[in-house]
Formats: C-alpha cells, structure tokens, sequence
C-alpha cells in the first residue's frame, strides 16, 4: 500500500532528522529528572579540598593579613572577592569560581571549586528552551515531529507484531504505565 | 432617523475614545511620576508594610545563590547578618552561580506573603530537605518578604 511506503519515509527521515534532539533531550532529561529529586546538580560540579589553618582565631583576629595567609595557604590569591561571616565560627571567603570556608575554632580550611558540569550545562540549556527565539520554533518542531514518528512507528510493522497484534498490547502498556502513576500520585 | 443613530454611535465612540485616550495619558503620568524606591534591606524588613507592591532598588553582597537552578538568591545586609531573598521575574532566568561573593545591584518588586501564603512557602520548604543544616540564608528563603527581581548589575565581581 502507498500509504504504508509514506509512513516509513516519514520515520525513517524524521528519524534521521531528530536524532541529535532526540539524544539532546534524553540525556538532559534524565539529568533534569534527577536534578528536580534533588539526587544530585546536572548543572555544575562542586570539588572540595581541605586544609589546615593550625590555629584557632576568632571573628575579631580576621583581618586583611589573615585571608591573604589563607588564600596563600589555598592556593587561591589571585582570585579572592569578598568575604563574610556566616555565623560566629565560620569565615566564609568568596573566590572568583568557588569559595573558602573557615571553621575558625578548629582552623579547617574548606576550598569548594565550582565549575559547570560539561555536556549536561549545555543540552539542559536547551532543553529548559534558555536560547528562546529560533530555538523555541525548532524545539517546537522536534516535539511536533516526535509525535509523528510516534504515531508512524505504531504502523510500520504489519501482522502479528503489529498495531493489530502483540504491537497493540504493548502500546497499550506503555499508555497505562503513565495513567498508573498519575492515578497514584496526583488523581486519587 | 437611520442617520441620526449612526452620528450618536459615532459620537459615543469618539467620546469613549477620547476618555481611554485621557486615561491613557493619566496613567502615564502615574507611571512616570512612579519612582523606584531606593532603600536598605534593613529599612525595607523595618517596616515590610510600607513598601509591599512598591518597586525598589537595593545592592548588597550575595552570599549564596540557589545551586538547583539558580531560581534564588541571598542578598546580605549592611549588618552583615540580615538577609533578604531575591528571586528572578521579567527577563531574568537564573541567577548564575558566579554571582556569589560579589556586591550586586537589584531593581524589583518587594513583595509580601499573605499568611496563607507565607504558611504554603514553608510547608514547601520543609518538603524539600533543601539543606541538611541551617544556613545563615534559611531564615531568609523561609521569610515571607522578598523581592522579585527584574533587573540586577554587578558591582564588584
């Protein structure tokens, strides 16, 4: 039948076409997935390092020598900003990609470097549709397209496997599993 | 007669023309005689009543910014311990991280909790497990006052 040899040149193009934003999408949307349940942070990278201060100082011994002694002791002169005292034991000195925390009772020096995570800062500026303008257009094409290929993929196989066979059951499978947990977490 | 029906809706039309166009005029005024206010984050949590609704203008260092997303920011006061939330509007979409440690500027609308509001902010909060321990920002993020901003500038970076 014609329409069936349509039908496949529709998948199979758009396959082709979407692969990229298929893979885009994916891949972000597990990371976005884990980001919202909070497991861990798909958009940077935290690295800590400890130190030793090897004394004790309090809030009124902080003075300008005292955070040029730390960040020299850090590693981290050349990128100071500012600092604070978050609480009455800790130091809190801010670096240009990170900061330094200063548990000044036991003099621990903690150095925590972020930096965005490659790849994930990247397919999830996409997929959260930050570019806006064209991008919004394409993305919008690419959902489009998705269902397209979606409802081509249930007619490209004919007989048993098909639409009309064991293809149908699983079809209705994979529309139930989402009504089962809408029904459980937000309907009932 | 026809005529007559045609020139009163004519004339009604003008008229509620000329009124929109009056109001529209008004408004403008009222726009532009609308000042941002500027003030301390200490004044604006002295008397939050005051400036509800009221677009304001404030600068300070950011001592944290929200690592999920960016969505909130923490603003610290000349006191060095009051903080104030700032979250984005308009055309901000996040605050980025390298914002921390540095003093910013912030244009926006301070805002207000109602007590029902205030009380669905903090069940929020509670179910997020947002941070194992308390941070000099929680009493901020928990606070039913912040602003939402729609401008900002870096200072110092």
């Amino acid at each position: 039948m014609k329409w069936r040899k349509w039908n496949r040149w529709i998948h199979r193009e758009l396959g082709y076409l979407f692969f990229g934003m298929s893979i885009i999408y994916g891949i972000s949307g597990i990371a976005l997935n884990h980001g919202v349940a909070r497991h861990w942070n798909p958009g940077i990278i935290t690295r800590s390092v400890s130190y030793d201060y090897n004394r004790s100082i309090t809030k009124t011994d902080v003075t300008r020598e005292v955070i040029e002694e730390i960040l020299e002791i850090t590693g981290e002169k050349n990128s100071f900003k500012q600092y604070y005292f978050p609480t009455s034991d800790d130091l809190m000195i801010y670096l240009k990609g990170g900061h330094i925390n200063v548990h000044m009772p036991s003099g621990t020096i903690s150095v925590t470097r972020v930096r965005n995570r490659p790849v994930f800062n990247e397919v999830n500026y996409l997929h959260y549709n930050k570019p806006k303008k064209l991008w919004t257009w394409f993305s919008d094409l690419f959902a489009l397209g998705l269902v397209l290929m979606a409802i081509s993929g249930l007619f490209l196989v004919k007989g048993k496997k098909g639409i009309t066979g064991r293809g149908g059951l699983t079809t209705l499978i994979g529309i139930f599993i989402p009504l089962i947990f809408l029904a459980i977490y937000l309907w009932f | 007669m026809q005529r007559l029906i045609v020139w009163v809706l004519f004339a009604m039309l003008f008229g509620s023309c000329s009124q929109s166009g009056k109001q529209e005029e008004t408004t403008a005024e009222e726009s532009q005689t609308e000042q941002i206010v500027k003030a301390t984050i200490q004044e604006l949590l002295a008397q939050p009543a005051d400036y509800n609704g009221k677009e304001v203008a404030i600068s300070g260092m950011v001592t944290h910014v929200c690592k999920h997303g960016g969505q909130k920011c923490f603003v610290l006061a000349d006191d060095g311990e009051t903080q104030i939330r700032i979250v984005p509007a308009g055309d901000i979409d996040e605050f980025k991280i390298d914002l921390e440690g540095s003093t910013v500027a912030f244009k926006g609308t301070f805002k207000v909790l109602n007590p029902v509001q205030a009380e669905a902010l903090e069940a929020d909060h509670d179910s997020k497990e947002h941070h194992e321990t308390e941070m000099s920002h929680s009493q901020a993020e928990k606070a039913d006052y912040f602003i939402e901003a729609v401008d900002f500038k870096e200072l110092t970076q």
